[in-house]
């Protein structure tokens, strides 16, 4: 311990080392920061939704209670969802900023509107966020380097280290304190305040627990790299350079390579195709008979069937069974959407088995519930909301029930997590 | 001169002669080569699909039978963002952005299906673009390279013996700089050529292109410079290494993703749902069409009755409806105008934030000037919703003229079986609304654009250029 206690004064004494890990330290409390008031930003907009929607809906039913039709109030009835931040959604922000997590929609065709994004200005998001994902994934590795890359070849360099080897508890035993000091000083700067901010933000111990092993992990990737250089007994500044030249391809070159490959190798265009052939379908009603329409979403919807048949005028159980009509139209090629959307994703974990700097990302966006499965899976409660709203007016419409004021608080609303 | 050249020539042979630095400016060269093939590849592969979805949207539109024009307002047209030439070169924020947009009557909708949220979640490590291996890789290669030229010559002492032997200090800077100055050239060689690649296509403009390329020729002169700068300053070469590797991480790679949180969070944007529940309530104060009463509709019906001297909407020469219909879209159409440029200013608000910053980091000043030169960056993004704006504008009023002016009143308001196809208007009518066509900016305005970025990094190069000559005097003095 004393040994210990001893190397720590020494370490302490770089102004090099001091002056590193301070910064680091700072720059993690910042990113921890920034990521805190992003995702404290992101409740006080969902937290505002409920007066918005209320004064909002509000006037829309002014406007059907004189009608009492149900129609009008599916047509012109907005309804909110949104996906709260998980816990650890502060320390990877993943695609939350580029992605909605509010979205309102109506019982309309549900393919012309779950695709809407929010606004957002993209030169914002270009350079991507600075979160603690980033903090360790880009800079954490540079740190290492510039902690480790000298270990050895410092001591060469100054004549030491034969000396140092012949020294009782010497040689590998000594490199083996050094670099446990300083893996365990940087380790400690990044994970002492990620604690403070998870336990603030209220994450859950086994998930902490694995962030924590997670930085450990990635760190020690990084110390591992820098030992094996240093084997080589090179220079210190040929160390360095080298380590520098790692960190770059492997965090910045190999990633932007990969992302041009799996973009080729997995094309996903059918997002404009979906958007054209949904609306030639919704559209293309006006143009058949509506018996055929009617027919058409009676066999998939039977429980509706014995539903009055539809006179000269227009009808909103017409028009909205046109709209589901056309979302079914364009099932297929939404399978395939989110099929090439999930390949994609998939193979970019893939690498992350190769390469832990994507790995990394990868399972904090994971953790975080930030990436694109949890986007989706906010896709699938939306969808399953918008079933509900659906079903919600069809027990009106296709039983010509009149829709008052009241109705408008029976109406689905969106659960703010999938089983709450 | 000699002296310099000789300086230069030596330098560049120590440079061969290391194996490590020649290996990382071939793979330089292989990654730009690799770079300026993906991402033409890329551009033309968008351009050719958007331009497919574009003829098909406007074909499906033109082919549409015979129908009731507010019928059309719904069904509505879709448009596709082109992709300028130059976004080969660098694509700005086009992944960032959805580039497909609907256009219909009494919505304003947002650009869909932008790459960002289609690609794996390594699009956010960076993309492999000509401009990103020239604002990213290439100082790092140079630093790599150039690091020891001044620093290793004092640790080895051979800087004294230089001098001894009658070699200036200002020789011995200009013949090292011009070395490192000849790989900076190079290694930005296989881009330019790129350049020159994207230059044979239609459309690419010469002023914007020149921009560009004299703005990153700035950035590398800049890195030169300031390697020779920290060179001359340090005691050890791997103190010039260490901060140099911390100056270019903290300028390209750190500030660059600071400044924008910074801005985010000082200038706050208001979302899509806030914005559509305000639209809807300024809406409703505005006039309520929906209601028979409303003091607005009602004193514009009067002035509609007035202008054509009846009493009764009946009697109107044109189809009341129609009128209506013109009299609300341009309601809300002023307020998406209003509550748009709201957004657009804040969000202008915030860029101007980390233009600022480029005073911070060259990178930063350089990443604006590319994507201004290129027309990539958020103001080409605006210069779309703007035009595609006017554009559904336009269209939705010429459909809502055509209600007034081609259905009658007495059909529009019928409800027997045969009303459906009283009301309609013939197919022929769709081939002759006007297409989508984005109007490119001229080239003048994308380079005025791209001045402030460059103004930033020529100051930066005239103050390190100056702090280099102020540091050669000082040379080899202890």
């Amino acid at each position: 311990m004393s040994l210990l206690a001893h190397e720590l004064r020494l370490l302490l004494r770089h102004r090099l080392t001091v002056a590193a890990l301070a910064l680091l330290a700072v720059l993690t409390i910042a990113a921890l920061a920034a990521g805190m008031a992003e995702t404290s930003r992101q409740h006080a907009a969902i937290a505002a939704i409920p007066a918005a929607q209320a004064e909002d809906i509000a006037a829309v039913a002014d406007y059907v209670d004189q009608s009492k039709d149900a129609g009008s109030a599916a047509y012109y009835s907005f309804h909110p969802t949104w996906d709260a931040p998980a816990p650890l959604a502060f320390a990877a922000l993943g695609m939350r900023d580029v992605s909605p997590y509010m979205l309102r929609v109506r019982a309309l065709g549900l393919e012309a509107q779950i695709y809407d994004g929010d606004t957002f200005n993209p030169e914002l998001a270009l350079p991507g966020r600075f979160d603690f994902a980033f903090v360790l994934v880009f800079l954490a590795p540079l740190f290492v380097i510039a902690l480790f890359h000298d270990l050895v070849s410092s001591e060469r360099e100054a004549g030491r280290q034969r000396t140092l080897d012949a020294l009782p508890n010497g040689g590998k035993a000594l490199w083996r304190r050094r670099t446990a000091l300083r893996f365990a000083l940087v380790w400690a700067t990044l994970a002492l305040p990620f604690t403070a901010a998870a336990l603030i933000e209220g994450v859950a111990l086994p998930t902490l627990l694995i962030v924590l092993d997670l930085i450990a992990a990635y760190l020690f990737f990084w110390v591992g790299i820098a030992a094996l250089v240093g084997r080589l007994q090179w220079s210190s500044v040929a160390n360095a350079a080298t380590l520098a030249a790692t960190w770059l391809v492997l965090v910045l070159v190999v990633p932007t390579l990969a992302n041009v490959a799996i973009n080729r190798a997995i094309p996903v265009d059918q997002g404009a195709e979906i958007a054209l052939a949904q609306r030639e379908a919704v559209n293309g009603a006006w143009e058949i008979p509506r018996e055929q329409t009617m027919r058409r979403f009676y066999a998939s919807h039977p429980q509706w069937a014995d539903s009055p048949p539809l006179g000269t005028e227009f009808h909103y159980k017409w028009y909205l069974a046109f709209h589901q009509n056309g979302d079914a139209s364009v099932a297929g090629r939404v399978q395939a959407y989110r099929a090439g959307l999930e390949a994609r994703d998939a193979a970019g974990r893939a690498l992350g088995w190769l390469l832990p700097s994507v790995g990394v990302q990868a399972l904090l966006t994971r953790l975080a519930q930030t990436d694109l499965t949890a986007q989706l899976a906010y896709q699938d409660r939306v969808r399953a909301f918008h079933a509900q709203l659906r079903d919600f007016y069809y027990a009106y419409l296709f039983r010509d029930r009149p829709f008052g004021k009241a109705d408008f608080a029976r109406a689905p609303r969106f659960k703010d997590t999938p089983d709450g | 001169m000699s002296v310099v050249r000789l300086i230069a020539r030596d330098e560049l042979r120590l440079m061969a002669r290391n194996r490590v630095a020649v290996i990382a400016f071939v793979l330089l060269v292989l990654l730009t080569l690799a770079a300026v093939l993906s991402s033409w590849a890329h551009q033309r592969g968008i351009a050719e699909l958007r331009s497919r979805h574009a003829a098909a949207a406007e074909q499906a539109f033109d082919a549409q039978p015979n129908r009731h024009p507010h019928r059309v307002v719904h069904y509505g047209t879709f448009i596709f963002r082109p992709l300028s030439p130059l976004a080969a070169f660098d694509p700005g924020v086009d992944a960032f952005t959805g580039n497909s947009m609907f256009l219909e009557g009494h919505r304003q909708n947002t650009a869909n299906f932008g790459d960002v949220r289609q690609s794996s979640l390594l699009i956010r490590f960076g993309q492999l673009t000509p401009a990103f291996v020239l604002q990213i890789v290439a100082p790092l290669l140079l630093i790599f390279l150039g690091y020891g030229a001044l620093a290793r010559e004092r640790e080895r002492g051979t800087l004294r013996l230089l001098m001894l032997q009658g070699v200036g200090r200002g020789e011995l800077v200009r013949g090292k700089g011009a070395a490192l100055g000849v790989v900076a050239l190079l290694a930005g060689l296989p881009a330019m050529i790129g350049f020159a690649l994207i230059a044979g296509q239609p459309g690419a403009q010469i002023v914007p292109m020149l921009t560009i390329a004299g703005g990153y020729l700035a950035y590398l002169a800049l890195w030169v410079v300031v390697i020779l700068l920290v060179s001359a300053f340090a005691r050890r070469s791997r103190d010039a290494l260490l901060a140099l590797v911390a100056i270019w991480a903290v300028t390209v790679i750190l500030l660059p993703r600071v400044v924008p949180d910074i801005a985010n969070a000082a200038v706050p944007l208001r979302n899509r749902l806030q914005t559509d529940v305000a639209i809807a309530r300024d809406l409703r104060r505005m006039g309520d069409s929906h209601n028979p009463d409303d003091p607005h509709y009602a004193a514009f019906k009067q002035s509609v009755l007035d202008r054509y001297g009846v009493t009764r909407v009946e009697d109107l020469p044109l189809n009341y409806k129609g009128v209506l219909a013109m009299e609300g879209e341009r309601l809300t159409s002023s307020l998406f105008d209003r509550y748009a440029g709201e957004s657009f200013a804040a969000q202008a608000r915030q860029n101007a934030l980390v233009d600022a910053a480029g005073i911070l980091s060259p990178a930063i000043a350089l990443r604006s000037l590319s994507m201004a030169a290129a027309g990539t960056d958020f103001a080409g993004h605006r210069r779309f919703l703007d035009q595609a704006e006017a554009y559904r504008y336009d269209l939705v009023q010429r459909l809502n003229r055509m209600q007034a002016t081609d259905v009658s009143y007495a059909d529009d308001t019928a409800t027997d079986a045969g009303a459906d196809q009283r009301k309609r208007v013939a197919a022929d009518n769709w081939q002759r609304m006007p297409d989508f066509r984005f109007e490119r900016p001229d080239g003048a305005v994308l380079a005025r654009a791209a001045l402030p970025g460059l103004a930033i990094l020529v100051a930066w190069l005239m103050i390190a250029t100056g702090l280099l000559a102020l540091a050669t005097r000082r040379l080899g003095v202890r």
